[in-house]
């Protein structure tokens, strides 16, 4: 006991040796960035901890490796009349899909830190002056980014390393076959991990040497969109893959292995002994070359970027103007001019859509939520039979009416979620000045923001795409049960809503939240698919859409009516999350 | 006429300004004083209505701003302490919105947004977001949003913080003029030369509580010095200032 107390003290003392030299100081500094938000102009911290960020990215990982104890579980297997199996073969789903898991998750980590992985204008203010030489600053933020690395690739893992080799081999009465099992399993998703990570890390490495500073801010989003529907396509890509791979033939399956997860599976099934398979040595070896590959360039490129990037920040300005792009007739105006008569409603209207384009944070959440639609609502298209799509029946399937209703409702969901991110909050004296507090014109606001993202685009598209193949009948229906269950979907999200979209705090976290999400879900369920499954049933027969409008009307009166009876000042305009709210 | 009486802000059991009481007729500027946590903020908070006071009011022609405080809001500019802006938003996009938030006629409005931007030498800049802003332009730009609907009241919290040299002497003149032209000015410096050129009127706080009220040269006769400076340094700081930076001087030089 003695000796681990002085090894414990031994260990501070060394740290706190370190953690005084300026390269020690540098590198604690800049680890704290990567999780609290870089220099972006009114970014307010998200207020989590690194410990409530860490657990966040360790739990899915720790709940599905739960479910394997119920999927492989001794007990469970006798009950089903599963006899000996073996886990090395019979694993390769779920093992494909702890890899994916993995590299989704860590990806996402690494999408959301991006703009803080590297220095920026903040940094090269406060550091540059001190008398502490390039290279240490350099050395220490790539060791931050290292660690950073590190850090998302064990916790992100963690539990799945520990117990699903228990879960799966810990009743085979085999320390070997354990071992070897716990041991494939743990290089391929570290591999895969790290893998993500570095990936990410190198293509915002390539575009920030490739492009110009103010070239990179703006591109910087789109690839990122780009790269969270990589992952979600990764994601969904657990349901196809596996059954290719044990299907397919050996020509097929060295095509497969160009698939990062399937590459990295190789890796899990080389270490179990599986390496003299052709299409295993393929996989494996595309893994060595993928992980090789994605560290040099990370690390070539950080270099060269921060010799371009940061040293010649004081060159280039933060932000050039904006592209200006005014026509002499603009449908939005004219939009604009019919939903936007009175002046505050205008000018907050604008306020909102510009921030939500231009603040990254904000086109962030609006992006993962799109990226989640966008996703979903291939899937939807994917499933349409097309044998079936236009002969028998002469109105559109349920998966292709829930298509429109997929992307509506991840927009809206998404762009609502981002009303609750705040802009820069010192701000608000502007609208605490202009506007009053008893008027409710908060929901007015966000209604019009909300139904402005969606209806403009996708309404018409739903038209014309329904039109085209199914006729007028089908497309007129198909519109009007549309736009009234999105309308609905507004009024539902905003009942509560009393606040300037971006000027309030984040809202606390309450007793309630964990049911809020389990309702967003829900939600989710029943508006992508009870409603075109009841729409599909009405367009068998028009005349049953006429059923829709009592229970349209019931839904409708029920939200007025709930937001008739709350107390005026639950309506008054805040500026503060003081109050619970529940949308 | 801006009137403030028995005006009093408490936080919990800390008082912030204690029973201030003033009188600001249009032509005149009042310049209010005071040393960093003196009460200067709270009150203008308070003169804006974005703070309701714990005790008194703040009355424009005898009436209770609080009553209707979006007319009153129609005939004030107002210039906070730190220029604290939307970033997301360009420099003209930013002052639409405080003109469409004043309701001020479209033309009107763009009229006067581009000539302001252009004497206040923010024409090139004004496609870029506020974020990117030095201070001195987000200064400019706030001053711009407090002019642009001709307000009969201006509050000006240390509207000189970040100006160069050229938009400081302009500024100063700007004020001089609006005076003149009847406007009532309640401006808030740690500026003393420049208080003590423009403003007709001076109030000094200390703790909250106002130590001197009256005309500028008033204040000073009875004091009995002959610049503001030195009636300050009299009447809020009993410390020797010269000795304070030999003594900072000292413990750098150890």
């Amino acid at each position: 006991m003695r000796a681990w107390k002085s090894f414990l003290r031994f260990g501070r003392d060394r740290w706190e040796r370190f953690y005084r030299t300026p390269f020690g100081c540098l590198m604690h500094l800049f680890v704290g960035r990567m999780f609290h938000g870089g220099d972006e102009p009114g970014a307010e911290a998200l207020g989590l901890g690194i410990g409530a960020v860490l657990s966040l990215l360790a739990m899915p990982g720790l709940l599905v490796s739960l479910l394997m104890f119920e999927k492989y579980g001794s007990l469970i297997r006798f009950l089903r009349g599963d006899g000996v199996f073996d886990p090395f073969t019979a694993t390769i789903p779920d093992e494909y899909f702890f890899i994916v898991l993995s590299m989704t998750v860590t990806g996402a980590a690494a999408l959301w830190r991006w703009d803080s992985i590297f220095l920026d204008r903040r940094d090269h203010t406060d550091l540059i002056p001190l008398p502490v030489s390039l290279g240490t600053v350099f050395s220490a933020n790539f060791s931050a980014i290292l660690i950073l690395a590190l850090l998302f690739t064990f916790v992100v893992n963690a539990a799945s390393i520990v117990l699903v080799p228990v879960a799966i081999v810990g009743s085979q009465g085999s320390f070997a076959m354990f071992f070897r099992f716990a041991a494939g399993h743990a290089v391929a998703v570290l591999a895969a991990s790290a893998f993500s990570f570095f990936a990410v890390f190198a293509i915002a490495g390539l575009l920030m040497f490739i492009l110009p500073g103010s070239l990179f801010r703006r591109v910087s989003l789109f690839v990122r969109f780009a790269i969270a529907v990589a992952l979600l396509c990764l994601l969904a890509s657990v349901f196809t893959v596996p059954s290719l791979l044990l299907q397919t033939s050996v020509s097929i399956g060295h095509w497969l292995a160009i698939l990062p997860p399937v590459s990295f599976l190789g890796v899990a099934r080389t270490v179990w002994g599986k390496g003299n398979d052709p299409v295993v040595a393929t996989m494996t070896h595309a893994a060595t070359l993928a992980f090789e590959l994605a560290i040099l360039v990370a690390v070539i490129t950080y270099a060269l970027s921060f010799r371009r990037s940061f040293l010649r920040i004081p060159e280039t300005a933060d932000a050039g103007p904006l592209p200006r792009m005014r026509l002499a007739f603009s449908p939005l105006a004219l939009l604009h001019n019919a939903i936007l008569r009175q002046p505050s409603l205008r000018a907050s209207y604008h306020f909102i859509v510009r921030t939500l384009l231009r603040s990254d944070a904000h086109l962030q959440v609006v992006s993962v939520f799109a990226a989640l639609g966008l996703v979903a609502a291939t899937e939807s298209l994917m499933s349409i039979r097309t044998d079936q799509f236009f002969t028998i029946h002469h109105y559109p399937s349920a998966d292709f009416l829930a298509i429109p209703f997929i992307l509506s409702y991840c927009l809206i969901v998404g762009v609502r979620v981002a009303f609750e991110i705040p802009s820069d909050l010192r701000a608000n004296w502007i609208f605490q000045l202009w506007l009053s507090p008893n008027d409710e014109q908060a929901r007015p606001i966000a209604r019009r923001v909300l139904l402005a993202a969606i209806l403009p685009c996708l309404v018409p598209a739903s038209f014309a795409a329904t039109l085209f193949f199914f006729g007028w009948t089908s497309a007129m229906l198909h519109i009007a049960i549309l736009t009234v269950s999105d309308l609905l979907l507004v009024e539902i999200l905003l009942v509560k809503f009393r606040k300037i979209p971006f000027t309030c705090s984040y809202p606390p976290f309450e007793s309630h939240s964990g049911v809020i999400l389990i309702a967003y879900l829900f939600g989710f369920f029943v508006f992508t698919s009870y409603l075109p499954e009841l729409e599909r049933w009405s367009l068998a027969d028009p005349v049953r859409a006429v059923y829709f409008v009592p229970v349209f009307a019931i839904a409708f009166t029920t939200v007025y009516s709930y937001r008739k009876q709350m107390l005026a000042m639950d309506k008054q305009l805040i500026f503060e999350e003081r109050s619970p709210s529940a949308f | 006429m801006l009137e403030a009486q028995g005006l009093s802000k408490s936080y919990g059991s800390v008082p912030a300004v204690l029973d201030v009481t003033f009188r600001l007729e249009p032509g005149q500027v009042l310049g209010y004083l005071g040393p960093n946590g003196s009460g200067k903020s709270t009150t203008v908070k308070m003169l804006t209505g974005l703070l309701q006071p714990t005790r008194g009011q703040v009355t424009q022609n005898g009436e209770d701003i609080q009553k209707n405080l979006v007319e009153y809001r129609k005939r004030l500019g107002y210039v906070p302490e730190e220029a604290n802006l939307y970033p997301y938003l360009t420099g003209e996009e930013y002052l639409e919105m405080i003109g469409t938030l004043r309701a001020m006629p479209g033309a009107r409005r763009k009229t006067r947004i581009d000539a302001l931007l252009q004497l206040f030498a923010l024409a090139p800049h004004r496609h870029v977001t506020v974020g990117s802003y030095s201070k001195g332009m987000r200064q400019r730009i706030l001053l711009i949003g407090a002019l642009m609907d001709n307000p009969d009241v201006l509050i000006l919290d240390e509207p000189m913080s970040g100006l160069d040299v050229t938009s400081s002497l302009v500024l100063k003149s700007l004020i001089q003029s609006l005076s003149a032209r009847g406007k009532a000015i309640f401006f808030c410096s740690h500026v003393l030369e420049v208080v003590e050129k423009i403003c007709s009127k001076l109030i000094i706080l200390r703790k909250g509580q106002v130590i001197a009220y009256g005309p500028t040269r008033e204040v000073l006769q009875n004091v009995g010095q002959s610049t503001l400076e030195a009636t300050f340094l009299q009447l809020v700081e009993n410390r020797d200032v010269a000795q304070i930076a030999n003594e900072i001087i000292d413990v750098v030089v150890s």
